[in-house]
C-alpha cells in the first residue's frame, strides 16, 4: 500500500545460498511464498504456542519446529505453512518484532516449503483436487519426506546470513508499560514495581529432562546482542559448520530421487 | 535515496534533512530552491513522487500545497501536468470507487485552490457534480435509494474539504459556496437517517427498536462543519501555510480543471422493495463503508475541549496514517504521534484505533495489525500511551454487558497478546471482584477468557504468576493438566478396552499401514465391542499418539485419519467422533479446537456435525460462560467460507486464463490460415501455402494452442462444479447453524423474555428483579465497593442484575447477530431459502431482530 518507505523490489535482505536458480527466481519464489520463517524464538516456546499467536494471521498448514540436529529438540526457529499469501504476508507485517514467550521474534518469507512442493507430487495445476485448505495428501509424506525436508531446512538456515530489519529498531527490553490512572491513587503502580526483579524461575515442562545439556533459561535479559548470538540458527554453536559434513549431500541425493 | 527526494518525504518532520529544523515556513524554503532546480533537469521524476507523497501522506498535504504554489510561480507547465494527473487519478477512482483515493485527492485539489493552483470556481464544479449525483441517487423515483451508501459518501467528502479550504471558498465565490450548502442541506433533508442497528459496538440488542434520535455521521459531520462555519471557518488542526507565502502565491495563474464526471447509477432507477433493495444497500454499503464510529468510551474532558471540527480533522489524519502507512511500523507509529496539531490528542488517538480494532462489520485490516500499531505507540509514548490504553480497557471492560459478541471476542484475542508483549503485567487486583459475579457475568468471563489466551500465548505458571495481586482469580485460569487419556495405566479403565488400545498402539510403532488397521478394526474389534468401545479405542490411542503437538496430531491423523473415516460416515457417528475429542482435551480448548478443525480439514468430520455437536445439550449450558464452543463453531464456518472464496478466486483467475488461452490459440490459427492461403513457389510451380516446413510448424503452434484452451476450460468447469458443490454446502450449514439457534432459542427465550424483552428495565433497585436473587444482591455491595475505590468517577460500574437464562439468550442472541454479521454477504445469496424455512411467522421477535441486524436488513418491509 504505502510505497514511499518500502523497497518494494526488496522483498528479503538475504540470500539462500541453498536456493536452487538465479537470484530473481529467490526472489520471484519469495513473492509468492505462503511459507514464512519464524526466528529468534525461545528453545521452550511450543508449536501451540506459534499457533495460537501466528492463526492471528490466518489459517495455518503446517508447523516445522527447526530442530537441533543432534538432541532433536527445537532450537529457535520454525517454519509456518498458510493456505494463503495474504495470510503470510500479514503475519511477516504484523508479527515481526513481537514478543513471543518473552523473545522479539523475526518473521520473513520463506521459499522452501513452497519449492518442496514438487517433490514427489507430480505436477500441479492440472489435476483437479478439492483438498484445498483440507492438504490430505499421504504422498507428501511418503518415504520419511518430513524428516528429509525438515533436516535439510536446517542445514540451509546455517548458511543464512539475516541483516538486521525492523527488529534492529526495537529494543527486545521493553519499557515496563504504566498502567496507573493518572491521578494515581492506589491502582497507580501498575506493573512497574515489579521492574528490575529478577525471578528465575524453571519452566516446568514435561520435555525439560531430554535436554539437561541445555542451560537454564535465565530471565534477566542480556543485551540484544548476545541473546541474538545465542539463538540465531546460523550461529548456534551445537550446529556443525556448514561443510564438515557430507550428510547433507546425502540427503539431497535422496531428496532428488 | 537522493536529496529532493528525501528532503519531499520528510517535509514538515523534525529531522536531519532539514537539519532538524522543524519550522514550516523554513523547510518549503530550503525544500522548494532544491525541488526547482531538479525539475528542470529531471521533472518528469518529480511531479509523480511529489504527487505520490500527497497522497500517501496526507496530513501533510497544506505543505504539499504551498510548495506547488510556489513551484506555480515560475514554472506553469509543470504545474499544470500535475493538476491534470490530480484530475484523470480522481476521475478514475470515482469510476473504480476508491473510497480514500477519491477523499484525499479531493483534499488536495482543496489545498492547491489556497494555494492559487487551481481555481475556486473549478473547485466548486467538482462538488457540484458530486452533490448532484448523491441527490440524483436518494430520489425515490429518478434514482437508487438503496445506493444511499455512495451518495453519503460524496457528500462526506465535500465536507470534509471544508476544513482545508472553507475560508478561502468563502471569500473568493461565496455565492457559489453557499449554493453547495444549501444543496447539501437539501440533500440531508431527503435522504434517509443512517441507523447503526447492527454494527455498534454498544448494542442492547433491544435497544434498536427505539427510532434513532441521535444524528447519523452524515449529520453530526454537518454540524461540526456549520460550527466550523460560525467560527469564521478557523480551526486548530490544518496548518495554514499558504498564508505565510500569501504575497507570492497571488501572483501566481489558477489553472482550470475540466468537471469530473461519477459513474453512472448502478442499475435501473426506482425504488426497489423487500429483498432486492436490502441486497443492494448491502452491497453499496460494504463498497462505500463507514469510516468510524465513535466508541467515546472516555470521559468528556478528556476529549472534548477539542472544538468539534479539529476532533473530527484528527481523526482524518489517523485514519489516513493507519489507512497508508500500513506495513511501515516505524513510519506508522511516527506520523501517529507527530501530526501537525497544536494540541495533545492521546485520548482520541486510543479511542480511535479502538474504533477501528472494533469497527463492524469488519476492519480495513486485521485486528492484529492495530495490536501491533497500539505496541509500537507504547513504546514510542511509555509515559503517556499506556495509561491511555490502560484507561481504555478499564472503559470497556466497564461497559462489556453492552458490548457486541463479535466485539467481545475481539477485546479479549487483542488484550491477551497486548500483554503478552508487555511481560504480562497487569493490575489484576481491579478486577479481582468478579468472583463474586455470577459465572455468566460478562466481566467474569471476559477476564477467565483472556487468562485462557493468556495461557495459550505463554504456559500456566507464567501466567500464575502474573496474577499474584490477585491470587483469587487462579481460579478464572484454564485447567492446568494434561490430556485425559481413558486408556493410561491408571485404573478404572476396562482391562479389556486397554489391551485393545495398547495392541493398537504396537501396530501404531510397527507401522502398519492404514488399511491393516482398518481389518483388525473390522475384524477383531468392532464385531465383539459394538461402535460405541471401538471408536472410543481408535480415537482415544490415535489422539494420545499425535498428542506431543500440532504436528504429531497432522502426522498421525494423516497417516491414519482413514481410519476414523471409515468408522464414522454419518454425523451421528461424527458428533460421537467429536464428543471423543472433546473428552479427550477437556483441559485443552486450544488442542480440542484445532483436533476438531484438523479432522474437519481432512473431512473426517463434517462442518454440519460441528454444528450438531456445538448445539448439544452439554454445551448448550455454557454457551454464556464460555468461549470454548464458540470458537469451534465460529473455526468451522470460516473453513467452510474460506473453501467457497478460495474457489471463487481460483475461478476469476481461470476466467482470465481463459480469455488469455483463447486469444493465443485464435492468433496461432489466424497465423496458420494466412500462412496456408499465400501462394509460394516451389520448384518453379506456384503453390498454395508457404513453406512447409514452416505451415508444420504453425500447425503444431496452432494445435498446442488449442489444447491449452480445452485444458483451461476443462479446470474452469471443474471448478464450477466444485464451486456449485460449495454453495449448496454453505447454504446447507447456514441453514442448519439457524435451525440450531432458533431450537435452541425458543424455550428458553419465552421463560426468560418478560414483555419481549430481556433485560430489566432500569436500575437495580427496580422491581422487575427477582429480589431474592442473591447474585443481585452481591453486586449492589459490589457496586458500592466499586465506586467508593474508584474516587475520580471514572469507574463507575452499573451493577448487573441478570439471571443466568437472561444473560444465556443475551449471549446466544449475540452470537446468533455476530455469525449472521461476518457472513451477510453470503446469506444474502440465500435469504430466499432462510425466509421460507428458518424466519417463519412464529420466529421470536427477538432473533427476527438478531437476524435482521446481522444482515442490516429493515425490519419494517
Amino acid at each position: 500500500m504505502a510505497s514511499l518507505f518500502k523497497d518494494l523490489a526488496k522483498i528479503s535482505a538475504y540470500r539462500d545460498k541453498r536456493f536452487p536458480g538465479t537470484q530473481e527466481e529467490f526472489e520471484d519464489a519469495l513473492l509468492r511464498s505462503i511459507t514464512v520463517y519464524v526466528g529468534n524464538m525461545s528453545f521452550y516456546t511450543t508449536e501451540e504456542q506459534v499457533y495460537e499467536l501466528f492463526s492471528r494471521a490466518g489459517e495455518i498448514k503446517k508447523i516445522v519446529m527447526g530442530l537441533d540436529k543432534n538432541s532433536k529438540t527445537p532450537c529457535g526457529f520454525c517454519f509456518i505453512m498458510y493456505y494463503s499469501r495474504d495470510d503470510a504476508e500479514d503475519s511477516v507485517k504484523y508479527i515481526s518484532g513481537t514478543i513471543l514467550d518473552d523473545r522479539p521474534i523475526r518473521v520473513d518469507f520463506d521459499w522452501g516449503f513452497q519449492e518442496g512442493r514438487q517433490w514427489g507430487r507430480g505436477r500441479s495445476g492440472g489435476q483437479v483436487r478439492d483438498e484445498y485448505r483440507t492438504d490430505y495428501d499421504p504422498a507428501i509424506r511418503r518415504g520419511g519426506y518430513g524428516k528429509l525436508v525438515q533436516k535439510e531446512l536446517e542445514a540451509q538456515r546455517q548458511l543464512v546470513d539475516y541483516g538486521t530489519g525492523s527488529l534492529g529498531a526495537y529494543p527486545p527490553v521493553m519499557p515496563p508499560p504504566h498502567y496507573g490512572r493518572h491521578n494515581g491513587g492506589n491502582h497507580g503502580r501498575g506493573g512497574s514495581y515489579r521492574h528490575g526483579r529478577d525471578y528465575h524461575r524453571k519452566r516446568h515442562r514435561e520435555d525439560d529432562h531430554h535436554r539437561p545439556d541445555y542451560p537454564k533459561r535465565t530471565y534477566e535479559r542480556e543485551s540484544r546482542r548476545n541473546s541474538d548470538h545465542e539463538s540465531r540458527p546460523e550461529k548456534n554453536p551445537r550446529f556443525r559448520e556448514s561443510g564438515d559434513s557430507d550428510e547433507e549431500d546425502d540427503d539431497d541425493r535422496k531428496r532428488r530421487t | 535515496m537522493s536529496s529532493w527526494r528525501s528532503l519531499l518525504l520528510r517535509l514538515g518532520e523534525k529531522c536531519p534533512e532539514y537539519a532538524g529544523n522543524a519550522d514550516f515556513k523554513d523547510q518549503i524554503d530550503a525544500c522548494h530552491s532544491l525541488v526547482r532546480r531538479e525539475i528542470e533537469h529531471s521533472g518528469d521524476d518529480v511531479f509523480p513522487f511529489l504527487l505520490q507523497c500527497a497522497e500517501q501522506l496526507p496530513h501533510k498535504i497544506p505543505l504539499y500545497g504551498t510548495l506547488i504554489g510556489l513551484l506555480n510561480l515560475e514554472n506553469e507547465e509543470f504545474v499544470r501536468k500535475l493538476v491534470e494527473s490530480t484530475q484523470i487519478n480522481l476521475q478514475d477512482a470515482l469510476e473504480t470507487g476508491q473510497c480514500n483515493k477519491i477523499r484525499i485527492l479531493m483534499r488536495f485539489l482543496t489545498v492547491l485552490m489556497c494555494s492559487k493552483v487551481i481555481q475556486p470556481s473549478a473547485l466548486v464544479v467538482i462538488f457540484e457534480s458530486l452533490l448532484s449525483s448523491a441527490a440524483t441517487t436518494v430520489d425515490e423515483e429518478k434514482g437508487i435509494p438503496s445506493w444511499q451508501a455512495r451518495a453519503d459518501f460524496y457528500i462526506t467528502c465535500i465536507l470534509s474539504c471544508l476544513p482545508w479550504g472553507g475560508a478561502e471558498l468563502v471569500e473568493q465565490v461565496p455565492e457559489e459556496i453557499e449554493r453547495v450548502m444549501v444543496g447539501v442541506e437539501a440533500y440531508l433533508s431527503i435522504r434517509r437517517r443512517v441507523s447503526d442497528a447492527g454494527v455498534s459496538v454498544f448494542e442492547d440488542i433491544e435497544e434498536s427498536n427505539n427510532v434513532v434520535n441521535e444524528k447519523d455521521f452524515l449529520e453530526d459531520l454537518w454540524s461540526r462543519v456549520q460550527d466550523l462555519s460560525n467560527r469564521g471557518w478557523k480551526l486548530d488542526s490544518v496548518p495554514r501555510l499558504h498564508l505565510s507565502f500569501e504575497a507570492q502565491l497571488v501572483a501566481g495563474k489558477s489553472h482550470d480543471l475540466s468537471p469530473v464526471s461519477c459513474p453512472e447509477q448502478p442499475g435501473p432507477p426506482g425504488a426497489l422493495s423487500g429483498i432486492a433493495f436490502g441486497r443492494q444497500k448491502h452491497e453499496a454499503e460494504l463498497k462505500y463503508p463507514q469510516r468510524i464510529r465513535r466508541l467515546n468510551i472516555f470521559p468528556s474532558n478528556k476529549t472534548e475541549d477539542l472544538q468539534p471540527i479539529d476532533r473530527f480533522v484528527v481523526e482524518e489524519y489517523l485514519l489516513d496514517v493507519l489507512f497508508f502507512l500500513n506495513g511501515c511500523r516505524k513510519e506508522c507509529a511516527a506520523y501517529m504521534v507527530g501530526l501537525p496539531v497544536p494540541f495533545r490528542y492521546e485520548y482520541l488517538m486510543a479511542e480511535t484505533i479502538f474504533s477501528q480494532l472494533l469497527l463492524l462489520p469488519q476492519p480495513p485490516f486485521r485486528p492484529i495489525y492495530y495490536t501491533l500499531v497500539i505496541i509500537d505507540l507504547c513504546k514510542a509514548l511509555p509515559g503517556a500511551f499506556p495509561a491511555v490504553i490502560a484507561g481504555a480497557v478499564r472503559a470497556l471492560f466497564d461497559k462489556i454487558t453492552d458490548l457486541d459478541m463479535e466485539c467481545r471476542t475481539r477485546l479479549v484475542l487483542w488484550f491477551s497478546h497486548h500483554l503478552s508483549n508487555f511481560q504480562f503485567i497487569w493490575p489484576w487486583e481491579e478486577w479481582a471482584y468478579v468472583l463474586d459475579l455470577p459465572k455468566w457475568a460478562p466481566q467474569r468471563v471476559f477476564v477467565q477468557e483472556v487468562l485462557e489466551r493468556e495461557v495459550r500465548l505463554s504456559y500456566w505458571d507464567k501466567i500464575k504468576q502474573s496474577i499474584e495481586n490477585a491470587p483469587a482469580l487462579e481460579e478464572l485460569l484454564p485447567p492446568r493438566g494434561g490430556p485425559q487419556f481413558k486408556y493410561s495405566a491408571e485404573d478404572g479403565t476396562d482391562p479389556t478396552e486397554r489391551a485393545l488400545s495398547l495392541e493398537l498402539k504396537d501396530m501404531v510403532k510397527g507401522r502398519k499401514t492404514a488399511r491393516e488397521m482398518i481389518s483388525w478394526v473390522e475384524e477383531n474389534v468392532f464385531p465383539a465391542h459394538g461402535f460405541d468401545i471401538t471408536l472410543g479405542v481408535v480415537v482415544q490411542t490415535l489422539l494420545d499418539i499425535g498428542s506431543k503437538s500440532f504436528t504429531h496430531l497432522i502426522t498421525v491423523l494423516e497417516r491414519y485419519g482413514q481410519v476414523i473415516a471409515k468408522m464414522c460416515t454419518d454425523d451421528d457417528q461424527q458428533v460421537k467422533l467429536i464428543t471423543e475429542v472433546s473428552s479427550y482435551w477437556q483441559n485443552s480448548a486450544q488442542m480440542t479446537a484445532i483436533a476438531i478443525d484438523r479432522m474437519m480439514s481432512y473431512r473426517l468430520i463434517s462442518n454440519l456435525a460441528i454444528v450438531r455437536w456445538v448445539f448439544s445439550p452439554l454445551n448448550l449450558d455454557r454457551f454464556h460462560v464460555s468461549d470454548s464452543s464458540w470458537e469451534i463453531l465460529r473455526n468451522a464456518v470460516s473453513k467452510t467460507y474460506n473453501r467457497i472464496s478460495d474457489l471463487r478466486k481460483e475461478i476469476s483467475s481461470l476466467e482470465r486464463s481463459v480469455v488469455l488461452a483463447e486469444k493465443a490459440a485464435s492468433r496461432a490459427r489466424e497465423e496458420l490460415e494466412s500462412a496456408e492461403s499465400k501462394l509460394s513457389v516451389i520448384d518453379g510451380e506456384p503453390v498454395l501455402g508457404e513453406n512447409p516446413v514452416r505451415i508444420k510448424r504453425l500447425k503444431s503452434y496452432a494445435e498446442k494452442a488449442k489444447e491449452e484452451e480445452v485444458s483451461v476450460r476443462d479446470s474452469l468447469e471443474a471448478k464450477e462444479a466444485l464451486l456449485a458443490r460449495a454453495v449448496d454446502e454453505i447454504e446447507a450449514l447456514f441453514l442448519s447453524l439457524y435451525k440450531s439457534f432458533l431450537t435452541a432459542l425458543a424455550e428458553p427465550l419465552h421463560d426468560a423474555s418478560r414483555d419481549g424483552t430481556l433485560r430489566p428495565s432500569g436500575h437495580v433497585d427496580d422491581m422487575t428483579i427477582d429480589l431474592e436473587d442473591s447474585s443481585v444482591m452481591e453486586l449492589d455491595k459490589d457496586d458500592e465497593r466499586s465506586k467508593k475505590s474508584h474516587p475520580n468517577g471514572s469507574g463507575e460500574r452499573k451493577g448487573y442484575n441478570l439471571d443466568e437464562k437472561q444473560q444465556w439468550c443475551l449471549t446466544t442472541l449475540g452470537y446468533l447477530k455476530a455469525f449472521t454479521r461476518q457472513y451477510a454477504s453470503e446469506i444474502w445469496q440465500h435469504i430466499e431459502k432462510l425466509d421460507a424455512e428458518v424466519l417463519t411467522e412464529d420466529t421470536h421477535p427477538l432473533v427476527r431482530k438478531a437476524i435482521y441486524c446481522g444482515l442490516r436488513r429493515p425490519l419494517e418491509e
